[in-house]
């Protein structure tokens, strides 16, 4: 069953578009990857997918029906992980949590008793009570996956979820995303780290200044690259200069005089 | 001035610039003005220009409402001398001027608060460089010392020059020059006492305190200081005539306020002889002195504890601990808060007033200005009468008190509830909300009456019914409940944000008038009101006049909000400013 689907999304801030007639799908149970250099058109398709932004021309669709027919009925089976942890940095994790718990109309009991369980498996638990101010970056980003997570959502998008996280915390996600990936969640995947992508998504999309260049499984994606590996496959696909020239050049600058 | 000088100075200023000493002046004064760790993009954070301008605004349009007071005809008119002493008989406006250019910079001063030391992220910028810790003290205390000048010579600008022309305009040509030179001097040394003293406080409490106590209580310092400058200001009313009663009394300086010591001052300066004013001048000069040694101690010692040990210092994480409210919100969700959206909206509205030091601080300004003017009424009523006898009435200055409090505190709530918390995390209410939700004036009022309504009853009943009985106490605190209730259900009407997640409002062409009608609303809420029920209460017939207030009240609550049909009623995250030129797409 598809869950979420992009049909055609255009996006114009000016008259250059963002992002071009862009069309896939994620079907339950698929991890669908999102790859793409800065400025490729990755966070604007993440804010059309979530209803933050509308498209130009173009529909996101989820189980078949326009996402902003019923922006709340969709919300409510979403879970969003952004890019930034931008948080209230006076409350601290668990009043985070019981504000997004309670906003989702959790019932509060079982909303208070879920919090403290995944506060203590996502190792936050002797801090909960600290204001976020004070946390770090990856503090903050196990607070925005916990709240992503609260309510048990159908369709997941996670915008670089492993940002900021140390490395248990990141072999812990990681392990987490094929893990709701096979109990049937349909994900949207976008990252930077081609490895984990290539690790962790069925399925992967490449974005090319606002165009999808590739849109293939993983594994056949790397077969029709004729590369090894996701990472060689994504340099073919999109990288505009040689990266070891332009290292060189970057040495060659600050050796001069 | 020909063109070579012009391009030498450019050239040299630029030259300047390149060096890294006053590079980094300039960067500590930037980020005095625009920067800072709690600073947010998109808030409330004008620049350099807009900042400036609108400090010697207070100065400038006082000295112009004085033009009256000094007119050879209002003076014929009111069968006053139209020649007179302008010292003496501008010392009572000399010295409100003197508590202005104090109550600016000291304001000033906590507003910049967190800006005029360097923080953690200075040291996480700047300590990697291959600059020494002295250089950036000294930088600093450089970019300090030009802001304390520019800040006491700003804010005194026009009103050093247009107040002594106000008041010297028809005396010899001789006078002018001397009121001018001892006013500016005066106001000027007064501003950097008013921002000296302020900074000091801040300085002494940074060194003393860990920082993270340091922060936790800095919003609460920043209040109390906020009240203390609008005590000074309301001072303006009656030091004046308590200097003429001292007489030749000794240490006079002990007896008055700060303000008055630098009108001694100004007023030995043009000459006038007294004992009293060579002590207040003595006192202002050895103050000010006092306050720059204080203010340098505190500098030093707060910039060796606070910057040079950041690194040795703990991070602020701890293990806190569960807070007590959680039982209150509990017991409030059974009783009112209906809805997920009222009791998550709620929580959050109630956290970001107590935790959020912006808001905190805006709410700590209205209710000291409310303490303040309620505290004139009470002293006023106070030397009035002798204490009320068992039969008395209360007075119309009695009654008032509550209103007063009433009216900062919903006026407050209501204005802190648009000043937006870290805008960039409002995500979190736009991506959960559903957009066409009508659940935001309830929960304004529910946040507004939870405030305002508990307080003041468990104020106004007892303390009314004790000096005046049950009757009066019970039949006055619910005048100033329905008044309160009046009076946010008013400033509710076409409300549709969720507090404090809206950015802030753009100005529009109304906003002045509004003002107006605000300032109007005082007075009817206050005044009026406590005048009319002071006289229902010797006469309760009186209990009619406020029949048609209040329903006229209601049939405006009740009809406004109709004409408003047309307004998108979806929730508001950001404010948009009105345009000036409507497009009409004639072409297509």
């Amino acid at each position: 069953m598809i869950a979420l689907e992009a049909k055609g999304l255009r996006k114009c801030y000016t008259a250059v578009p963002a992002v071009s007639d862009v069309n896939f799908s994620v079907r339950s149970g698929q991890v669908l990857g999102c790859l793409g250099a800065n400025g490729a058109g990755k966070s604007t398709i993440v804010k059309m997918l979530t209803g933050l932004s509308e498209p130009t021309r173009g529909q996101v669709l989820s189980f078949g029906a326009s996402i902003h027919k019923d922006l709340v009925v969709y919300r409510r089976r979403l879970g969003y992980v952004p890019e930034e942890p931008e948080l209230y940095s006076f409350l601290s994790g668990w009043e985070y949590l019981e504000l997004v718990g309670t906003l989702r109309a959790l019932e509060h009991r079982r909303m208070e008793k879920k919090i403290d369980a995944l506060l203590e498996l996502f190792s936050l638990a002797p801090h909960r009570h600290s204001a976020i101010g004070s946390y770090s970056k990856g503090m903050r980003q196990r607070i925005l996956l916990i709240a992503a997570l609260l309510h048990d959502p159908e369709i997941l998008i996670l915008d670089e979820p492993l940002s900021g996280l140390d490395v248990v915390s990141a072999m812990v996600v990681k392990g987490l995303i094929k893990a709701l990936g096979e109990r049937g969640k349909a994900i949207f995947y976008c990252s930077h780290v081609l490895e984990v992508v290539e690790k962790v998504c069925s399925h992967v999309m490449i974005l090319r200044k606002g165009t999808v260049i590739a849109y293939a499984p993983t594994v056949e994606l790397q077969t029709m690259a004729g590369r090894s590996s996701l990472e060689d496959a994504f340099i073919h696909l999109v990288a505009d200069r040689d990266a070891e020239q332009t290292a060189s050049d970057i040495v060659s600058v600050i050796s001069a005089a | 001035m020909n063109a070579s000088s012009v391009n030498y100075a450019k050239e040299f200023w630029e030259r300047l610039q390149q060096r890294p000493f006053p590079r980094l002046v300039r960067h500590c004064v930037d980020r005095i003005f625009s920067g800072g760790e709690s600073a947010e993009p998109g808030e409330l954070d004008p620049g350099i220009g807009t900042v400036l301008a609108l400090l010697a605004t207070p100065g400038a349009f006082a000295s112009l409402f004085l033009t009256d007071h000094y007119g050879s005809l209002i003076l014929w008119l009111s069968g006053r001398s139209t020649s007179f002493d302008p010292y003496a008989m501008s010392s009572s406006d000399e010295y409100f001027f003197i508590v202005l250019a104090m109550v600016v910079a000291g304001a000033v001063a906590v507003w910049k608060w967190d800006r005029l030391v360097p923080d953690r992220r200075d040291y996480a910028n700047l300590a990697p460089l291959p600059i020494g810790s002295s250089r950036i003290f000294f930088a600093n205390l450089a970019a300090l010392a030009l802001l304390a000048a520019v800040l006491s010579l700003d804010v005194n600008a026009v009103s050093s020059v247009l107040f002594p022309l106000v008041v010297c305009w028809q005396q010899s040509p001789m006078v002018f020059p001397t009121f001018l030179a001892t006013h500016a001097l005066t106001v000027v040394l007064a501003s950097a006492f008013g921002f000296l003293a302020v900074f000091a406080v801040l300085a002494i409490f940074m060194a003393l305190l860990p920082y993270r106590v340091f922060r936790k209580l800095s919003v609460y310092v920043r209040c109390g200081i906020v009240f203390l400058l609008m005590v000074l200001l309301a001072t303006s009313f009656s030091v004046p005539q308590k200097m003429q009663r001292l007489g030749h009394a000794s240490r006079a300086w002990t007896r008055l306020p700060p303000p008055a010591w630098f009108l001694g001052l100004c007023q030995t300066l043009r000459g006038l002889k007294g004992s009293v004013l060579v002590s207040l001048g003595d006192a202002a000069i050895v103050g000010l002195f006092g306050v720059l040694l204080f203010s340098l101690a505190a500098y030093s010692l707060c910039y060796a504890r606070c910057f040079t040990q950041a690194a040795e210092t703990p991070s602020n994480l701890t293990r806190g601990s569960a807070r007590p409210t959680t039982l209150a919100f509990r017991v409030l969700d059974v009783l009112f808060l209906r809805s997920p959206f009222q009791r998550a909206a709620y929580r959050f509205a109630f956290r970001t007033i107590f935790r959020s030091e912006e808001q905190a601080f805006a709410l700590g300004g209205f209710l000291s200005l409310g303490i303040v003017l309620a505290s004139q009424k009470l002293l006023l009523a106070v030397g009035k009468k002798p204490p009320p006898a068992a039969n008395a009435l209360p007075s119309a200055e009695l009654l008032s008190v509550p209103l007063i409090l009433g009216y900062f505190l919903i006026l407050g709530l209501w204005g802190v509830c648009a000043i937006p918390a870290p805008l960039r995390a409002n995500w979190v209410f736009r991506f959960h909300l559903d957009p066409r939700t009508r659940e935001c004036v309830p929960l304004a009022r529910k946040i507004i009456l939870t405030f305002v309504v508990p307080g003041l009853t468990a104020f106004c009943l007892p303390v009314y019914a004790h000096f005046w009985g049950w009757r009066i106490g019970a039949l006055h605190t619910a005048l100033v409940a329905i008044w309160c209730v009046l009076l946010m259900e008013g400033l509710l009407v076409g409300f549709r944000k969720i507090p404090f997640t809206c950015s802030l409002p753009k100005f529009k062409s109304h906003a002045i008038v509004n003002a107006l009608l605000l300032a109007l609303a005082y007075l009817a809420f206050t005044s009026a009101t406590a005048t009319i029920e002071s006289w229902a209460l010797a006469d309760p017939l009186w209990y009619i006049a406020f029949v048609p207030f209040l329903l006229g009240a209601l049939f405006a609550l009740y009809f406004w909000p109709k004409t408003m049909l047309d307004a998108d009623p979806a929730l508001l995250f950001e404010e948009q400013s009105v345009r000036v030129v409507e497009v009409l797409n004639l072409g297509s």
